[in-house]
């Protein structure tokens, strides 16, 4: 058979445009650079995150506007201790309104977590002024401390707890 | 149909063809040296911030082995407690400084020897007394800081010739030393101002000194004798240093060139070591390496670039365009000169292998090297190969094409230092173009480190990972887009200040000016900003989604 190559017949033509795509595709790489910067590893060496790691605000909370984050419309769980404002959503099957500690949620826990007792008459209402841990032992507030440094290492110390204003 | 699929032999031939090209190309297409998703998160952020506020950013070395033992945040090592265990004087060393190839013991005596002059012929009392060193960047800079150093004597710095009277007028030191052609300039100075009677002036180098010596009733002695008269009897005895004292006060040019001055302490410069150290992390800074710097020793981050050379037993020597003082005049350094000549050596000493560079030498090196680099007539091959390589996060100074374009470009306009060239930091000397890192790297082909630098930070503040070789495409409105310069140094934490919080809960990248805390962040004299609480630079800055910062002032 004569060696040349019959352009008449699809496969061969087919074949020889492949090859020189794939050669072209060497000898002349494709430099241009995307007109948008990508957002995926994948698909592109230089690439950027589309959004900033999340983050959340450091607020002042007193008592009323902190009792608004009980979890009960969905939103936010937190607790206080000491004066620090924890949130505990990742947790909320715990602390959440239907959980076994849910009295603490949205409401200064520190009494509660001295004396180890979820009881309701640990929580001081809400228009009163902060509960100033008085008649505590050591080893209740040593109990507290505890979970202080438990809380810190879990969940997120996202504010801080102080007297109402009005 | 069976004319439509016809084959015959060259369908075969075609078909092997293409499977060799299909593999060639694959083949030939590089792997990143670094895998991009460590690049898209640079930095640790934390989850919670202050209104007004951005996130508090840290390095990922801090959190990860390093930052469980917190001591190595503030020295390179648990026993390098002040400047002097930085330098090793007992480590059996020999290298080259500056041109002078000395050995660690003759360097342990050299500068026992002048603290003892110090102390006993110069009268200088430990804790009391203050030395302004005016001398441009040498082994007798070294020699004296270290003799200072180990007997707590704090010496000033300045790195402008305009501060020279501010600093005589507000903060009198007890004795200046200077070189001898610079001394003339002193002289009237100090004739200026009242207090001279206290001044004691050393000399150093050799020559007659000018008559205006006479006219003006202060001590002059010279340094070479200082040395002499310590070596012999008693060396006077060191009292041990703590970390927090202060050893040096660096006077730095403020916005409006107002005095300003950084209080550093050896807590400082052990950081800001420990700082440098981690700038080459896959570089690794040892003793067979020379170490170049255009980072004046007048400055914090030179100091600590020079300590880091001599902790690692390098050798070490800085480009002349860090001559703050010259002959009298008082023109500063930044002439214009060939592209290479700072940085190649004069015959005799080693050749460099680690550049510390300011952005616009570096800016300058890479287009004298691509200029040259244009005359050959395949470099628009070389070019594409070389950015497509990039693009994949590839890079390499002996790749085909660099044999035959970039190479020689490279060896014209570095000489004898292109071979032995390892790793480059630029930093300092104004923002660089984002446009500009590419083509950089391209023309250098070695691992380039973009650093940011302040006055007041032992160390750098910023620094970015060596082998980043991302390049983003310019942002539609911004026309000068500037370089990000990675995330913040190992043992600096960062946040901005001043930021819009509407715009940053609406996902816009937090914009504000910059604040750091760390060790190696230097009190301004006089303020009572405490060691470790935050300190604002006065720089603008923003923050990328991947933990990289691009310094905008």
């Amino acid at each position: 058979m004569p060696f040349g190559i019959d352009l008449g017949a699809p496969i061969n033509t087919a074949l020889l445009l492949a090859n020189i795509y794939f050669a072209q595709g060497i000898i002349f790489p494709k430099v241009s650079p995307p007109s948008v910067t990508p957002t995926d590893y994948k698909q592109s060496y230089s690439w950027m995150p589309k959004s900033h790691p999340p983050t959340v605000i450091f607020e002042t909370f007193t008592p009323k506007t902190l009792a608004k984050y009980d979890g009960r419309d969905g939103g936010r769980v937190l607790l206080a201790i000491k004066g620090m404002v924890f949130d505990v959503t990742a947790g909320k099957s715990f602390y959440g309104p239907d959980g076994p500690y849910g009295n603490f949620a949205g409401r200064d826990a520190s009494r509660g977590m001295a004396k180890q007792s979820f009881d309701v008459d640990m929580l001081t209402p809400l228009d009163q002024p902060l509960d100033k841990l008085e008649g505590l032992s050591n080893s209740e507030i040593d109990n507290m401390n505890g979970w202080i440094d438990f809380f810190s290492h879990k969940y997120l110390v996202c504010g801080k707890l102080v007297e109402n204003t009005d | 149909m069976d004319g439509l699929l016809r084959t015959d032999n060259a369908t075969v031939l075609l078909g092997i063809s293409l499977g060799v090209v299909y593999l060639l190309k694959s083949y030939l297409t590089p792997g990143h040296l670094v895998h991009p998703l460590t690049l898209g998160k640079q930095s640790d952020v934390e989850r919670v911030r202050q209104k007004g506020e951005s996130a508090v950013y840290k390095n990922y070395g801090w959190s990860t082995g390093i930052g469980m033992d917190a001591q190595l945040l503030y020295r390179p090592d648990k026993d390098v407690k002040s400047v002097v265990d930085l330098a090793k004087l007992d480590a059996d060393v020999t290298r080259t400084l500056w041109s002078s190839k000395i050995s660690n013991a003759d360097l342990k005596t050299r500068v026992r020897a002048l603290g003892s002059g110090f102390v006993r012929e110069a009268h200088l009392n430990p804790e009391e007394s203050n030395v302004l060193l005016l001398l441009n960047d040498s082994l007798d800079f070294l020699i004296s800081d270290l003799a200072l150093a180990s007997h707590n004597i704090p010496s000033f710095t300045i790195s402008s010739l305009s501060l020279l009277s501010a600093v005589l007028d507000n903060h009198p030191p007890s004795a200046i030393i200077c070189h001898i052609h610079f001394l003339t300039h002193v002289l009237e100075l100090v004739a200026e101002n009242h207090e001279f009677s206290h001044h004691t002036i050393i000399v150093v180098g050799e020559g007659d000194l000018p008559d205006a010596v006479r006219k003006v009733p202060v001590k002059v002695l010279w340094l070479a004798d200082l040395e002499r008269k310590g070596a012999k009897g008693e060396p006077v005895e060191a009292k041990p240093t703590n970390p927090e004292t202060v050893f040096s006060v660096a006077f730095y040019p403020g916005p409006n060139n107002e005095l300003r001055a950084a209080s550093l302490t050896h807590m400082n410069l052990t950081a800001g070591v420990t700082a440098v150290r981690r700038q080459l992390p896959l570089v690794n800074l040892a003793k067979e390496d020379a170490v170049v710097s255009s980072h004046s020793l007048a400055t914090p981050y030179g100091r600590a670039i020079m300590y880091t050379a001599l902790y690692e037993g390098a050798s070490f020597s800085t480009s002349d365009s860090t001559a703050v003082f010259q002959d009298g005049e008082t023109h500063h350094f930044l002439a214009i000169r060939s592209a290479g000549d700072d940085i190649v050596k004069s015959a005799g000493s080693p050749n460099p292998t680690i550049l510390f560079l300011t952005n616009p030498e570096l800016a300058r090196l890479s287009s004298a090297i691509l200029a040259k680099a244009k005359e050959s007539f395949l470099f628009w091959m070389a070019w594409r190969h070389k950015l497509h390589a990039l693009q994949q996060g590839y890079l390499s100074k002996d790749s085909a094409w660099d044999a035959q374009v970039f190479a020689t470009a490279r060896l014209a306009t570095l000489k004898q230092a292109s071979s032995s060239l390892r790793a480059i930091v630029a930093a300092g000397g104004g923002p660089i173009e984002a446009a500009a890192m590419t083509p950089s790297r391209i023309a250098l082909s070695m691992p380039l480190i973009f650093a940011h630098a302040h006055p007041l930070v032992a160390g750098p503040v910023f620094s970015s990972h060596p082998l980043d070789l991302q390049d983003f495409p310019a942002k539609a409105g911004e026309a000068q887009d500037k370089a990000h310069v990675g995330p913040p140094a190992v043992n600096v934490e960062a946040k901005l200040a001043g930021v819009d919080d509407a715009a940053v809960e609406g996902g816009a990248s937090p914009v504000g000016e910059v604040v750091v805390r760390g060790p190696s962040v230097a009190v301004p004299l006089g303020s009572d900003i405490e060691q470790n609480s935050w300190l604002p630079l006065g720089e603008k800055a923003v923050v990328q989604p991947n933990g990289t910062f691009k310094v905008l002032s």
